[in-house]
């Protein structure tokens, strides 16, 4: 029991001591503004990151977010000129339905959502690289900022990106905490079964999970490529594994039911800590995925609700 | 030779064990009775390695021992012949008999099936079992396979020196008479080499079998009777505490039900392999109690009532109207609520709150434009944690952390406050103390008196005699025999089994 409580507050403690350490190693670290953009560099991982607790929270996974993310840097480069700002409402439709199908996958063929959206992933990349002709291409500079100059730059200190970021994350919370979807994702979440035996339609509310996880990496990779004003089928590449880490160590176990945005918020940003330690320790960045993926088994061992998974495969 | 003193099991929130003595003498053989819940199955895992017991001792010939796994139990002569069958259907008859031990017949890394094969054989014989050791197991009937978990254990003969001690868990529920005598046949040849502990709800046999007889009742063992005292009735008052009377089951409050109104009527609805042909009426106020043996097939009755199963032929209304799609929420929609049996799992929804499990069923009231009204919600959970006198420290408690008595009203509440009146309760009382099932007769009553039908499927026959109404007896997925039950001329225990079986 002890335990248990101790381990809810595991998440903003270590990020309170990692910041800390970072902070005695550079005293310069700890300057609000410093700390400020961090928090707004982060903001594309962030909302991939947002979509991708929905996923979790429901006992899933969404592994096409990165391949989605990647394919939107290429499709909103090629929509730009065409839609100007209305651009992000097509790639952010685009998002949508790729989940979308991915809850279909995994609801009505009961393929596994690991499965399932690694498979979507995979289609996501082919389209991206197929649109971009596997090149790189460039947003034109005034184009992009008329449309969507607006999501960079900051105003009083705060950087735009990290406004977008927390609106995103209202939005995300109003759904989770005040909606009767955001109800039924925690039921499935924590009791799938009992969900069922009381009459709700639980498989639409996947489907809208996994949805929503989609438009999320959708609006990441929009972001992510305003901000590099281009598009290419690799652009969010390393993106996958921070943000799964960023929902694990934040308190969101993998089994779902608990945890939530808020907990992904925390988890983002020791993400964000621990990617700026790298940078006064002098790892290169090659390196960071071997900790990202020894934080992620590390994290998931220490969350996992094993009263809900007796047997792992 | 084998002996438990003062044993102790706590899980969180749950005193499973409390200071159990227990004691078998070579070749005995023992009866643990006691009503669902009382601590038998958790002090069986603690004998065969399953559980590890925290506190006491567990001795084998005297000295102190400590099983961390039932493959360790077994090589020490334990083994527990299962109730839910363990054997693994898609492997024959001998690889189940030796799985986990097949070193003994490997060669050059390959295994002898001729040898294996031969042994298997050895080892049915002694169940008097005639049948082919590479037959796949799903190919035999329940009580073969029952006789081929025995024969499993019984390689501990050859296995383990000394004395064996072999559970059995409701060997019997599942046989039929003949087959339930032939087990006691051989129970009583193997007592030369085995020890029994012998698990049954049917106190006869238990009575005819065993030299002592333990009863259990909230995790302590009440009573140990020897044989030649012991009586039906006796039993029953420690299993359950007090007198089973007429009173326990509230049946000064049945009233008759109301024939004019009929809630629900199944015309002929058939589902191969789970039921067929089953026809009902269900009026309001009525308790109408579908009796049979495990996997007799009134399980998918009820989920089929609830949308869950989809039945192959046949019609089925709710109050008078085709009952339509197939789905779970359009039946709630149409006032049916399901009280299933796995609480835990399908019941309530651990890790949320009190307010949050009453209201699953009907969040389109608590809802506009998307948009919950909590502080509704919480209303609601005030006032029927108030009228069912719900032991929560508020409506926002998880509801995992409350007594099963109490989850058990919660999803009751459920149903109740969402204005359902066709109500199907599966074991609604299994698992729960006394006090907390008394709880449960009183509200199938309140429902009855509110003009509500009620599908039961009870967890005792006694239960089911009590609470009913109306009793349709199922057996092989068909009700052979229709009761009725008022108050004061109800079937016996015996009437119901004849059918049952």
């Amino acid at each position: 029991m002890t335990l248990d409580r101790l381990k809810q507050h595991f998440p903003w403690v270590t990020l309170v001591v990692l910041i800390l350490i970072v902070g005695a190693m550079d005293p310069n670290f700890l300057r609000p503004q410093n700390l400020v953009e961090l928090a707004g560099d982060i903001a594309p991982l962030f909302i991939m990151a947002l979509g991708m607790t929905l996923a979790i929270y429901i006992g899933g996974i969404d592994l096409s977010a990165q391949s989605v993310a990647n394919m939107t840097t290429v499709l909103a480069t090629i929509t730009l000129p065409l839609f100007g700002v209305f651009s992000a409402l097509v790639v952010i439709a685009v998002g949508f339905l790729f989940g979308a199908v991915s809850g279909l996958v995994t609801t009505r063929l009961k393929v596994p959502s690991f499965i399932a959206t690694l498979a979507v992933g995979g289609i996501a990349l082919s389209v991206g690289q197929f649109a971009s002709g596997q090149r790189a291409l460039y947003m034109d500079a005034g184009q992009r900022d008329r449309a969507f100059g607006w999501m960079l730059g900051s105003t009083a200190g705060i950087p735009h990106e990290l406004v977008l970021s927390l609106v995103l994350l209202a939005f995300a919370w109003f759904i989770q905490n005040r909606m009767k979807a955001g109800r039924i994702l925690k039921a499935v979440g924590a009791g799938e079964l009992a969900a069922v035996a009381s009459g709700l339609r639980v498989d639409r509310y996947k489907i809208l999970a996994f949805a929503l996880s989609g438009m999320f990496a959708a609006i990441a990779g929009l972001l992510f490529s305003v901000k590099l004003s281009g598009g290419s089928p690799t652009l969010a590449e390393g993106f996958l594994l921070p943000a799964i880490v960023a929902v694990l160590v934040g308190g969101t176990p993998l089994t779902g039911g608990v945890g939530g945005v808020l907990n992904t918020l925390i988890g983002a940003m020791i993400v964000a800590v621990v990617r700026a330690s790298m940078l006064y320790l002098d790892i290169p960045a090659t390196s960071q995925q071997i900790f990202f993926g020894i934080v992620l088994i590390v994290a998931i061992a220490l969350t996992i609700d094993r009263s809900k998974m007796r047997i792992v495969k | 030779m084998f002996e438990l003193r003062k044993v102790e099991k706590r899980f969180p929130g749950v005193h499973a064990l409390k200071g159990i003595d227990f004691k078998i003498g070579r070749g005995e053989i023992v009866g643990l009775v006691g009503e669902n819940g009382a601590g038998k199955s958790t002090l069986m895992k603690v004998i065969y390695g399953a559980y590890q017991h925290d506190g006491g001792e567990v001795l084998v010939d005297g000295k102190p021992v400590r099983f961390h796994s039932p493959r360790e139990a077994m090589d020490r002569g334990v083994g527990m012949v299962f109730q839910e069958q363990s054997l693994i259907p898609n492997l024959t008859v001998m690889e189940n008999v030796f799985l986990g031990y097949e070193k003994q017949f490997v060669r050059f890394g390959k295994i002898d099936w001729k040898r294996m094969a031969e042994a298997t054989r050895h080892q049915l014989e002694k169940v008097k079992l005639a049948i082919d050791p590479a037959t796949v197991t799903s190919k035999l009937s329940f009580a073969q396979r029952q006789l081929v978990e025995l024969a499993k254990v019984l390689t501990l003969e050859e296995r383990v020196d000394g004395n064996l001690v072999i559970l059995l868990d409701e060997p019997t529920s599942v046989l039929a008479k003949e087959e339930i005598e032939l087990l006691f046949t051989l129970m009583r040849d193997l007592r030369k080499r085995a020890s029994f502990i012998f698990v049954s709800h049917r106190l006869d046999e238990v009575i005819e079998l065993s030299d002592r007889i333990y009863v259990m009742k909230d995790g302590a063992v009440v009573d140990a009777v020897e044989s030649g005292k012991a009586e039906v009735e006796a039993i029953q008052r420690k299993m359950v505490g007090r007198d089973i009377n007429r009173e326990y089951y509230r049946e000064e409050k049945q009233r008759p039900y109301d024939e004019g109104k009929v809630l629900l009527e199944l015309d002929a609805i058939s589902l191969p392999g789970r039921y067929k042909d089953i026809s009902l009426k269900l009026h309001a106020g009525e308790v109408l109690c579908l009796v049979g043996v495990e996997g007799a097939g009134r399980e998918a009755i009820l989920r089929t009532v609830f949308g869950l199963l989809a039945p192959q032929t046949g019609k089925m209304s709710i109050h008078g109207s085709p009952a339509g799609a197939v789905s779970a929420s359009q039946r709630v929609a149409h006032g049916i609520g399901y009280v299933p049996r796995e609480r835990k799992i399908e019941g309530i929804v651990s890790g949320m709150s009190v307010f949050e499990n009453m209201t699953l069923s009907q969040m389109d009231k608590y809802t506009r434009a998307g948009v919950l009204d909590i502080a509704a919600e919480r209303k609601l959970a005030r006032d029927w944690i108030k009228r069912l006198s719900i032991k929560a420290s508020s409506e926002n408690a998880d509801c995992g952390n409350l007594s099963g008595g109490n989850q058990q009203k919660v999803v009751l509440a459920k149903w109740r406050s969402g204005g359902s009146d066709i109500i199907l309760l599966d074991h609604p009382t299994r698992g729960l103390d006394i006090g907390a099932k008394e709880d449960v007769y009183d509200m199938v009553r309140e429902m009855s008196a509110a003009g509500v039908g009620v599908v039961l499927v009870a967890d005792t026959l006694e239960e089911a005699i009590g609470l009913s109404h109306t009793i349709a007896v199922v057996k092989d997925g068909e009700i052979k025999k229709w009761y009725n039950c008022p108050p004061g001329a109800k079937p016996s225990l015996y009437d119901l089994i004849h059918y049952m079986i």
